[in-house]
This record gives structure tokens, C-alpha cells and sequence, in this order.
């Protein structure tokens, strides 16, 4: 196999059905269809409305990716697929199109962690990981804490949510504020208006009791039922809700938490360089937030471009690029999809 | 040069006939969930057991069901996905095609006997699909059959009670798992006694037990799939992989809850 070889990356975790060529760290195409819009009518992914699509959008994406880079298949050097975590039926798609492409091809397949693909999309924007990274991986589906030495071979999970993922919450709060689905976006726009000070709601797993065992964990549960009890209160007392101070209040205690511990493991760690990725990487002010915090602590801080935070197929082939070039063992063509794959897991 | 053949409407079955339609190697395992994790690996070891290396390959065959949607789609994109990396064409045939002409071979039946064929659809209810015989040995030795209703899905004593008889003469046979699994509906006593009209061997061939312990077919055969599909082609027919669903996805959409605040955007 070529030094840098050619790798096609399938991902099909949610509801983006993704294809993406990557050459060493050099991203050629990343196509990506959607179904989202199915399924903003349902106010939530619909397992079976996403498999369909995925059926149905496989091969005009990997043809539109190979067209749009002007590749034939021939030159695909290995695939790479996500195998987990995810949806299982949408799983299941993409990892039976990776496996008929690397027997159709006879190329090596490469199952891949999703989250963890996550924090390597980085590398194709802002080039190889240094020594050692903290990646902190938040989107509708996860919020994880990684120490990423190699993002191929070595990586530790320090820590994750106990309960909803940050853009989970946020999604619950927009519906919470009559915000259409998905909410993230919504709430983000409109805290931009509002006081991030104006309500004081509760930062999960900080107090000094929970440091021993959640030092990196996060919880936003219990901060969604404050935001909920707070409006509650007002609606009752028959005050006009201000939502823009809602909203900004409740993503400051979101982004608050996130950013200060992300901080505190760079430090425990000695880590200097910070990655964000993910679709909640999005959130403007979890960007202002680890800006600021990461300049003041002397962390170099690496976002990619919000249309590599979210699912698509370059964070997969840039994962599969990377195991191919540890020289990792291919995985077996029996291998079965995991919807709570562990970080552990980097390759199946 | 050969065809591959892969059916995942209900277990999953992979084959590899000449262009002739004779069997070069087949597998079966009777997996209902793991499609996914046994598919590819059984289509390397029929191109193995075969001699042959995927450059033989001249086309890709799959089951379009009616079938259970999450391993019914693993054929389908296995089917697609390896066609578009060999540069060769994908056909589908519905599964239930296949169980109907292997039918009409296996029991002997002649022109204008009728075959009611019926699956296991999972929530109590059967995929199901009558057919009429054309020919018993059609062009390239394999039997015609022409759709005289479904595919649809229900309750097997409601698929029984739709049934009208065959014609004079004519014998109405049903198989398939969903005859094993609902006899008291879709064996003969339940269908009204004309549906087995003419007298030939109606009582034999009727009862489930019969089908099952017999030569009737349960399950397609990835084998008899690819025949199907290579004598539609030679006739010309398009043969689309689009999946027989048949029901739609359990969803139900949300009341949205009205905003019920004021001030903000």
C-alpha cells in the first residue's frame, strides 16, 4: 500500500449519510445527503425514516463524492466505516455498503469509532495532532472528554455525560421555549440577545462532593428541569417570559461547565493544545467561552469549520487514514455494528 | 462468469449461478437479525467454494421482500453497493417470486393452478402474494408465474378470508414460513372449502403440514432469485432493487406545543 493511502470514509451513525476521500491528511471530497428535514416534522431522528434514506442515498452520495473528485473506485486504497456508536439501523447500513465496497474491491475494511472521528476530522484542517491533545467531543448524541495521545492507537475517555448531551439539552430546552426541532440552533440565536447573567441556573457535577469520582463528567439534566421549574414559576406568576435571557442563561451554565473542566484536564494533563468537535461546536458561545478561557490558560485551541463538527464522511476517512497508517489490522468482514460502542474502541 | 444472488427477506441466503442459471455454490444460514454480520463474509466464501473471483461476476441479483425492513435493506445495499464497485448491473426480484416459482417446480404444478405464498411479517401478521402458473417450464427452464394480487401484509385469517377459489380445475397451493406459523388460518380447513377448487390433490397439497414436511418451499432460494431475474432480463423486463416495504415507518407526529410566552425574538 501507497505511504499515504487512498481511503473512502461511509458514515451513517444518525441521519447524514456521508462519504468522504481522504489521502494522508488531505481531505479530496466530503459528500454528505441529509434526512433531517424528514424528520423535523417528528421533533426528533426517526430510526426507520433514517434507514430508508440511507438505502436510498448510498450510492448517489459515494457516486457524487467519487465524481466530485474525480476518483474511480479502483484507486480506493482501504474503506473506512463508522461501526459505532449510533443508531443501530443506520449503522447497519453504512457498515453493509463498506463491507460489499471492500469486497467488491478487494480493499481492507476499517470499523471506526464515530466520536473519536470526531476530534481526528480536526487533522485534515489544521494538520497532524501534536504529541498529545485533549479533544472535547459534544454534539445532539455525545459529550466526551478525551485524551488523545494517538488518535489511531491511544486514547482515554476521562470523562462523559451521565445523562443528555449538551446538544441534547439544548434541544430539549428549545422545545421547552416553543422553539421549533431541532433546537440547538434556535436557542443559540436567541441567547445571543439575551444576558448570560440574567438567571443563575445550576452548574451539574461542579460541587466539591462530586470531584472525586466526576472531576470530566457532565450532566445537563438536572439543568433542564431548573430551566423548566424557572419558567414554570413565571408563567404562573403570569410574568412575560424573557427569552432571550432564558436562553442565554441556560447555554452560559451549559458552555460554563464544558469549558472549565475541559480546562482543568488540559492542566492535569499538561496539555497545551485543545480540540472541539462535534455538531454542538457550532454553539457560538461555546466558542467565545473556550476562546477566552484557552488564551487565558495558554492552550492552543483548534475548532474545524462547523461543516466538519457535524456527522459527515471526511471525520471517518480521516480516522480510517489514520488507523491504516499506525498499521492497524484490518477489521474482519463479520463485524457487527455497536449503538453503544465505548471509546475504548477505536477500531473494531 | 457468473451471477451473485443474495436474499435477505428472511434468512440469509447467497448463491452463485453460471449464466445458464445452474448453481456453481449456495449458502444458507437461518440467521434472522445478524444479516449484517453474516452477509459479506458468506458471498466471499461462495466466490471461493466456486473458484471464481469477483472480476467474474457479470451482475448482482437481491430479494426486494416484502421482508422485516432492517435485514431486507442489508441485501439491498450489499446488492447495490457491490455492483457499483464491480461495474456491473443490480437487479431485484421479489422474494416472494422466488417462492412461488420454486413452488410451482417442486409440487409439479401446471398452468393455471394458483400459489398463495406467505412469509412471516412479525407482529402477527403474514407478507403475502397469489400468483397464477403461465408456464411450468418457461423460457430457460424455469417456471412463469404471473401476480394475480398482493404483495400486501396482514393477519393470516384475514389474508384467508380474502382468497377467492381458483378456477375449475385448478389447484390453490399455499407455502411459505407464514403457512407453518399460522396453520389454523391458511391451512385448508380455515379457507373456504371452493378456494381448492377442482378436486386433484387439493387436500394434500393444501395443508400446511404437508408444505412443510415436503418438497414445498419456505424460504426463496438465492438460486432460484438469480434464474428469475435472468429470465426476466431476457424478456426484457426492468428489474428495479426499489424494497417492498409495504408498511410505513411507526411514527406518529407531535402536537407542537404552543408557545406560551411572549417577549424575546
Amino acid at each position: 500500500m501507497a505511504a499515504d493511502p487512498l481511503v473512502l470514509g461511509i458514515e451513517t451513525s444518525c441521519d447524514e449519510t456521508g462519504v468522504a476521500l481522504v489521502r494522508g491528511n488531505e481531505l479530496l471530497v466530503d459528500a454528505t445527503a441529509s434526512s433531517m428535514d424528514e424528520h423535523a416534522r417528528f421533533g426528533g431522528i426517526i430510526p426507520e425514516v433514517a434507514s430508508r434514506a440511507h438505502l436510498e442515498s448510498m450510492i448517489p452520495t459515494i457516486q457524487r463524492a467519487l465524481g466530485e473528485a474525480d476518483v474511480d473506485l479502483s484507486q480506493v486504497d482501504a474503506v473506512a466505516v463508522t461501526a459505532g456508536p449510533g443508531l443501530v439501523g443506520p449503522l447497519t447500513i453504512g457498515s453493509s455498503a463498506a463491507k460489499a465496497l471492500a469486497v467488491g474491491l478487494g480493499k481492507p475494511l476499517y470499523g471506526v469509532n464515530h466520536v473519536i472521528g470526531h476530534a481526528c476530522v480536526d487533522q485534515l484542517v489544521h494538520g497532524p495532532f501534536p504529541e498529545r491533545v485533549m479533544a472535547l467531543v459534544v454534539s445532539g448524541g455525545h459529550s466526551s472528554l478525551l485524551l488523545v495521545d494517538d488518535v489511531a492507537t491511544n486514547v482515554t475517555e476521562l470523562g462523559s455525560t451521565l445523562d443528555d448531551a449538551a446538544g441534547e439539552a439544548f434541544d430539549k430546552v428549545g422545545r421547552l421555549l416553543g422553539l421549533p426541532y431541532p433546537g440547538g440552533p434556535h436557542v443559540d440565536r436567541l441567547a445571543r440577545e439575551g444576558d448570560p447573567t440574567a438567571i443563575r441556573f445550576p452548574r451539574g457535577l461542579t460541587a466539591r462532593k462530586d470531584q472525586a469520582e466526576h472531576a470530566y463528567d457532565f450532566s445537563f439534566s438536572g439543568l433542564k428541569t431548573a430551566v423548566a421549574r424557572w419558567v414554570e414559576n413565571e408563567q404562573d406568576a403570569g410574568r412575560p417570559l424573557p427569552l432571550a435571557d432564558v436562553a442565554a442563561s441556560f447555554a452560559e451554565a451549559v458552555v460554563d461547565v464544558l469549558t472549565a473542566k475541559t480546562i482543568a484536564a488540559c492542566r492535569a494533563h499538561d496539555v497545551d493544545t485543545l480540540v472541539i468537535g462535534g455538531g454542538f461546536s457550532a454553539n457560538s458561545q461555546l466558542r467565545e467561552k473556550a476562546a477566552a478561557r484557552c488564551a487565558e490558560a495558554g492552550i492552543e485551541l483548534r475548532i474545524p469549520p462547523i461543516r466538519y463538527c457535524t456527522d459527515n464522511g471526511a471525520m471517518i476517512a480521516a480516522l480510517g487514514s489514520a488507523v491504516v497508517r499506525a498499521g492497524v489490522a484490518p477489521s474482519s468482514l463479520d463485524f457487527g455494528v455497536d449503538s453503544s460502542m465505548p471509546l475504548t474502541t477505536i477500531h473494531v | 462468469m457468473a451471477v451473485l444472488s443474495i436474499d435477505t427477506s428472511a434468512a440469509v441466503g447467497v448463491a452463485l449461478v453460471a449464466d445458464d442459471g445452474s448453481r456453481l455454490a449456495a449458502r444458507r444460514v437461518d440467521e434472522r437479525r445478524r444479516h449484517a454480520e453474516r452477509l459479506a463474509p458468506m458471498i466471499a466464501d461462495v466466490l471461493a467454494e466456486a473458484g471464481l473471483t469477483r472480476a467474474d461476476l457479470t451482475a448482482v441479483v437481491a430479494g426486494t421482500g416484502p421482508a422485516p425492513f432492517t435485514g431486507l435493506r442489508v441485501g439491498l445495499v450489499t446488492a447495490r453497493t457491490l455492483a457499483l464497485a464491480l461495474g456491473v448491473p443490480v437487479w431485484g426480484v421479489p422474494s416472494l417470486d422466488a417462492i412461488a416459482v420454486e413452488a410451482v417446480a417442486d409440487l409439479g404444478l401446471t398452468p393455471g393452478d394458483e400459489v398463495l405464498v406467505a412469509t412471516d411479517a412479525r407482529r402477527r401478521e403474514v407478507y403475502w402474494a397469489r400468483y397464477r402458473v403461465r408456464a411450468h417450464e418457461g423460457p430457460r427452464g424455469v417456471p412463469v408465474v404471473e401476480t394475480v394480487a398482493g404483495p400486501d401484509v396482514g393477519k393470516a385469517d384475514a389474508v384467508a378470508a380474502a382468497q377467492d377459489p381458483a378456477a375449475p380445475g385448478a389447484r390453490l397451493v399455499v407455502v411459505g414460513e407464514g403457512a407453518a406459523l399460522y396453520p389454523d388460518a391458511l391451512r385448508s380447513p380455515a379457507l373456504p372449502a371452493d378456494v381448492m377448487a377442482g378436486d386433484v390433490m387439493a387436500g394434500d397439497v393444501m395443508a400446511a403440514d404437508v408444505m412443510a414436511a415436503d418438497d414445498a418451499p419456505a424460504l426463496p432460494d438465492a438460486a432460484v432469485l438469480a434464474r428469475v431475474a435472468l429470465q426476466r432480463r431476457a424478456a426484457g423486463q426492468e428489474l428495479p432493487t426499489e424494497p417492498l416495504y409495504l408498511r410505513r415507518p411507526d411514527v406518529q407526529e407531535p402536537v407542537r406545543r404552543a408557545a406560551t410566552t411572549t417577549g424575546g425574538a
